[in-house]
């Protein structure tokens, strides 16, 4: 049979090939209905499909979130003290934030070794200096937006579950829970009440980790992205000829815009809000995008119970989109007043000192589309940042960081991600090893 | 059972044998008709040998045959022998693919009608004691199109509304569908209206904002990827979509807003209604694949049909519901945002 079937090829082909020439022809000298290379009208009368009134497209009520699992490994014993510095407190003379392994910023250790400290710590995952797998954030998000109102309702829920008797326990958190309205159809206006993202800069943005670039927060972003409760107002006017936007975010909130290890977000400890807004421009043209935006914050400080200790912060903010080269760059001053005890998730302190910090990043990514099977888009990142801080009265403190990684993106939902950060101290402390490698794993539905 | 191959491959042959006649008199010494082969029978496997000889030499025949007639302007001779080339049993694929095509197009030159009987003359015509009776060479009506209908089941929670169904030429190329014309999407209540579109390739849409507020219409799905800048109520926007494929509309200032473009590249096509209901008009009866697009599904679903001369009803179809919309919907640089911001 397989002689037979040869044979039939072979007798067949040079026939073949004169047929296709003559399908050629065919093609060429005349219309038909039925013959390749013809345009054919089709006779679809369709004006396409829209779901029946009173539904969207999308359900209203919509469940996502996110799985984040990490690898980590610090230098050292995973934190930044330098071994035999004894200079108190311990938390004052380095920067504590430095050795961060996840998205939400949580270090390897914050274990100071019996040093005393007062309360200028980040969240710890309790690894040291071993390298270790994370289970960094499980979160779930809830989104109602019913077809009959201009209203959202949305709320995220983390798990955060931590394993090591050294670091901090396993906690659960709403971090988001708001209603958004939008009054008008005629503007970009939108009013939302509960507990919200900063709206402090742009860092806030993608904060999570299934949206941020890479994998660590800037050193600046304990300042800017914290969540808070209060209400909050949107609102941007196109200016079409221009292909520009100038937008205004403004929010009068229980704390600032610190993240949580920092402060109380959810309670007011003085019974005085704190005002932050963000003035922000952007040009949208078709294959670039500048935006800019200025931001401040002021209102009483919300890590102890003194009215009339204040804190402020300014801001300046660049991005650039062109070609899938992405600068994101901050700039960030901030101060606060001393105040009483001191209250926040760390635990109770004894004094609230007088703060100021100083920091700026800018970060390069460049996005390669490739959609080549499950492998869609591979995003080489690199960040460079410096911060200078000092408590009053204490030596003030410079570092910077080096920041580089990978992000490959797989199928619609799964990002690997790897980065590597080189911190250095330049002033105010010895010198410590206390890079960080680091990998993440996230799954989105 | 060699014998009665024998004995249809030669009623087959015969049944042709005003094209041989043909073929003869247009010159071309190397098309025999000598049937049966001259070859010495004595055993089991001599007839078994002679069998397949005489098969590839009637499909040589057929198939050259067919083609020499096309040359010379004899379609209903084209399409007789390809006809009958295409009812030998067990015919490679290969060839089924490249001539069924040519054999509708010559019997559609041909009016529909088949060849003239002309007197039997030649070997060929002589037909073998133990063969049956000569079947006549199939008449086929002049080709018209017809409709294929049927449901479109799944899509996950969405339904299966706004699936896209479309026909392609299982042998042969399907033909280029022709650009249709007046196609709109709104921008209306920060939605797209139509959610789903489906247009034949090089179709131009119109996208109009009647909408109070701005809207900036893009898509990053390449290679029909656009970006219509900003453009406020009444202002329109053209896009043409030059390749096949689904495209994903998204507004840069509103993330909630989704909506789809299917190009297709067929002009046998339609999309499923709310129930899932489609029709698909104007269809020339053969073979074709069938494929279903929907937003709700990751994979196009793909089955063969056989569409006759009555159309084809009741085709019952079934998409996927696995893929749900975007986590994050991106700005027009590609940047995801989150919904939930507003902004």
């Amino acid at each position: 049979m397989r002689g037979a079937s040869h044979s039939t090829l072979a007798f067949a082909c040079a026939a073949l090939l004169a047929s296709r020439a003559a399908v050629a022809r065919a093609q060429t000298a005349e219309p038909s209905s039925g013959t390749a290379g013809d345009e054919v009208p089709s006779e679809n009368d369709s004006e396409g499909y829209t779901p029946p009134a009173g539904t969207n497209a999308a359900p209203a009520l919509v469940l996502g979130g996110y799985v984040d699992i990490g690898y980590a490994h610090a230098q050292g014993d995973g934190t930044s003290y330098p071994p035999g510095d004894t200079r108190l407190p311990a938390d004052y003379g380095v920067d504590t934030f430095a050795t961060a392994v996840n998205s939400r910023g949580d270090v390897a250790s914050t274990d100071s070794r019996g040093l005393f400290t007062n309360g200028f710590l980040p969240h710890s995952v309790g690894i040291g200096g071993r390298p270790s797998f994370l289970v960094n954030t499980v979160a779930v998000d809830l989104k109602y937006a019913p077809p009959s109102a201009p209203l959202t309702i949305f709320m995220r829920l983390l798990a955060l579950p931590r394993f090591s008797a050294t670091g901090d326990a396993t906690r659960v958190l709403v971090e988001q829970a708001f209603g958004r309205v939008v009054p008008f159809d005629s503007l970009e206006l939108a009013l939302a009440v509960g507990k919200f993202d900063s709206v402090f800069g742009i860092e806030y943005l993608d904060n999570e980790a299934n949206i941020r670039t890479g994998i660590t927060p800037s050193l600046v972003a304990r300042y800017t992205t914290g969540q808070s409760v209060g209400a909050k107002l949107f609102y941007r006017l196109q200016l079409a000829p221009l292909w520009s936007a100038l937008s205004i975010n403004a929010a009068a909130t229980n704390s600032g815009t610190l993240v949580d290890a920092l402060q109380t977000p959810d309670v007011s400890l003085t019974g005085v809000p704190v005002g932050s807004v963000r003035v922000g421009y952007e040009l949208n043209l078709p294959t670039v995008q500048v935006k800019l935006g200025g931001s401040g914050m002021y209102g009483a400080r919300n890590d102890q119970s003194d009215r009339t200790a204040r804190q402020h912060a300014l801001g300046a903010d660049l991005r650039v989109a062109l070609f899938g080269i992405y600068l994101n760059a901050e700039v960030v001053k901030i101060d606060e007043d001393a105040g009483g005890p001191k209250t926040n998730d760390s635990g109770q302190f004894m004094l609230a000192s007088e703060f100021h910090g100083r920091g700026f990043y800018g970060q390069l990514a460049y996005a390669l589309a490739l959609d080549a099977g499950p492998l869609h888009k591979v995003t080489p990142y690199a960040r460079y940042e410096q911060r200078h801080a000092w408590f009053d009265g204490f030596t003030p403190l410079t570092v910077d960081r080096i920041t580089a990684g990978l992000r490959v993106d797989l199928w619609d939902s799964l990002i690997v991600k790897a980065e590597v950060l080189v911190n250095r101290e330049l002033a105010g402390a010895p010198k410590v090893a206390n890079n960080v490698e680091t990998t993440s794993v996230v799954y989105s539905w | 059972m060699a014998l009665v191959a024998a004995a249809t491959l030669s009623s087959l042959l015969s049944g042709v044998a005003p094209a041989a006649a043909s073929a003869h008199g247009s010159g071309r010494d190397w098309l025999g008709e000598e049937m049966p082969l001259p070859l010495a029978v004595k055993t089991p496997q001599d007839l078994a040998v002679k069998s397949v000889a005489e098969k590839q030499y009637l499909i040589f025949n057929l198939l050259a045959g067919g083609k020499v007639a096309w040359d010379a302007g004899d379609f209903a001779t084209a399409a007789t022998k390809w006809e009958t080339l295409l009812r030998v049993p067990g015919i490679d694929p290969e060839i089924e693919r490249v001539i069924r095509p040519l054999a509708l197009t010559a019997r559609d030159r041909a009016g529909g009608q088949a060849a003239a009987p002309a007197a039997a003359r030649g070997p060929a015509a002589v037909a073998p004691a133990n063969a049956a009776a000569p079947a006549p060479p199939p008449v086929r009506e002049r080709i018209s199109p017809v409709a294929v209908s049927g449901t479109v089941a799944g899509g996950g929670t969405a339904g299966p509304g706004g699936a896209v169904v479309w026909l392609k030429r299982a042998n042969g190329e399907t033909p280029r569908p022709a650009p249709a014309h007046g196609k709109v999407i709104s921008q209306k209540g920060k939605a797209f209206v139509p959610h789903v579109l489906a247009v034949p390739v090089g179709t131009k849409v119109d996208f109009r904002n009647e909408d109070t507020i701005y809207h900036n219409v893009f898509s990053l799905t390449k290679p029909n990827d656009f970006d219509t800048g900003l453009y406020k109520q009444g202002g329109v926007y053209e896009q043409t979509f030059k390749k096949p494929g689904a495209v994903q509309l998204l507004c840069n200032i509103h993330s909630s807003m989704i909506g789809y473009v299917y190009v297709v590249d067929s002009p046998y096509y339609a999309q499923a209604d709310g129930s899932g209901a489609f029709t698909i008009k104007g269809v020339p009866p053969g073979e074709y694949d069938v494929e279903v697009w929907h937003e709700g599904s990751s994979k196009t679903t793909r089955v063969r049909v056989s569409v006759g001369a009555e159309g084809l009803r009741g085709l019952e179809l079934r998409v996927g519901g696995d893929r749900r919309p975007p986590a994050f919907v991106p700005d027009k640089s590609g940047k995801p945002r989150q919904s939930q911001l507003g902004y």
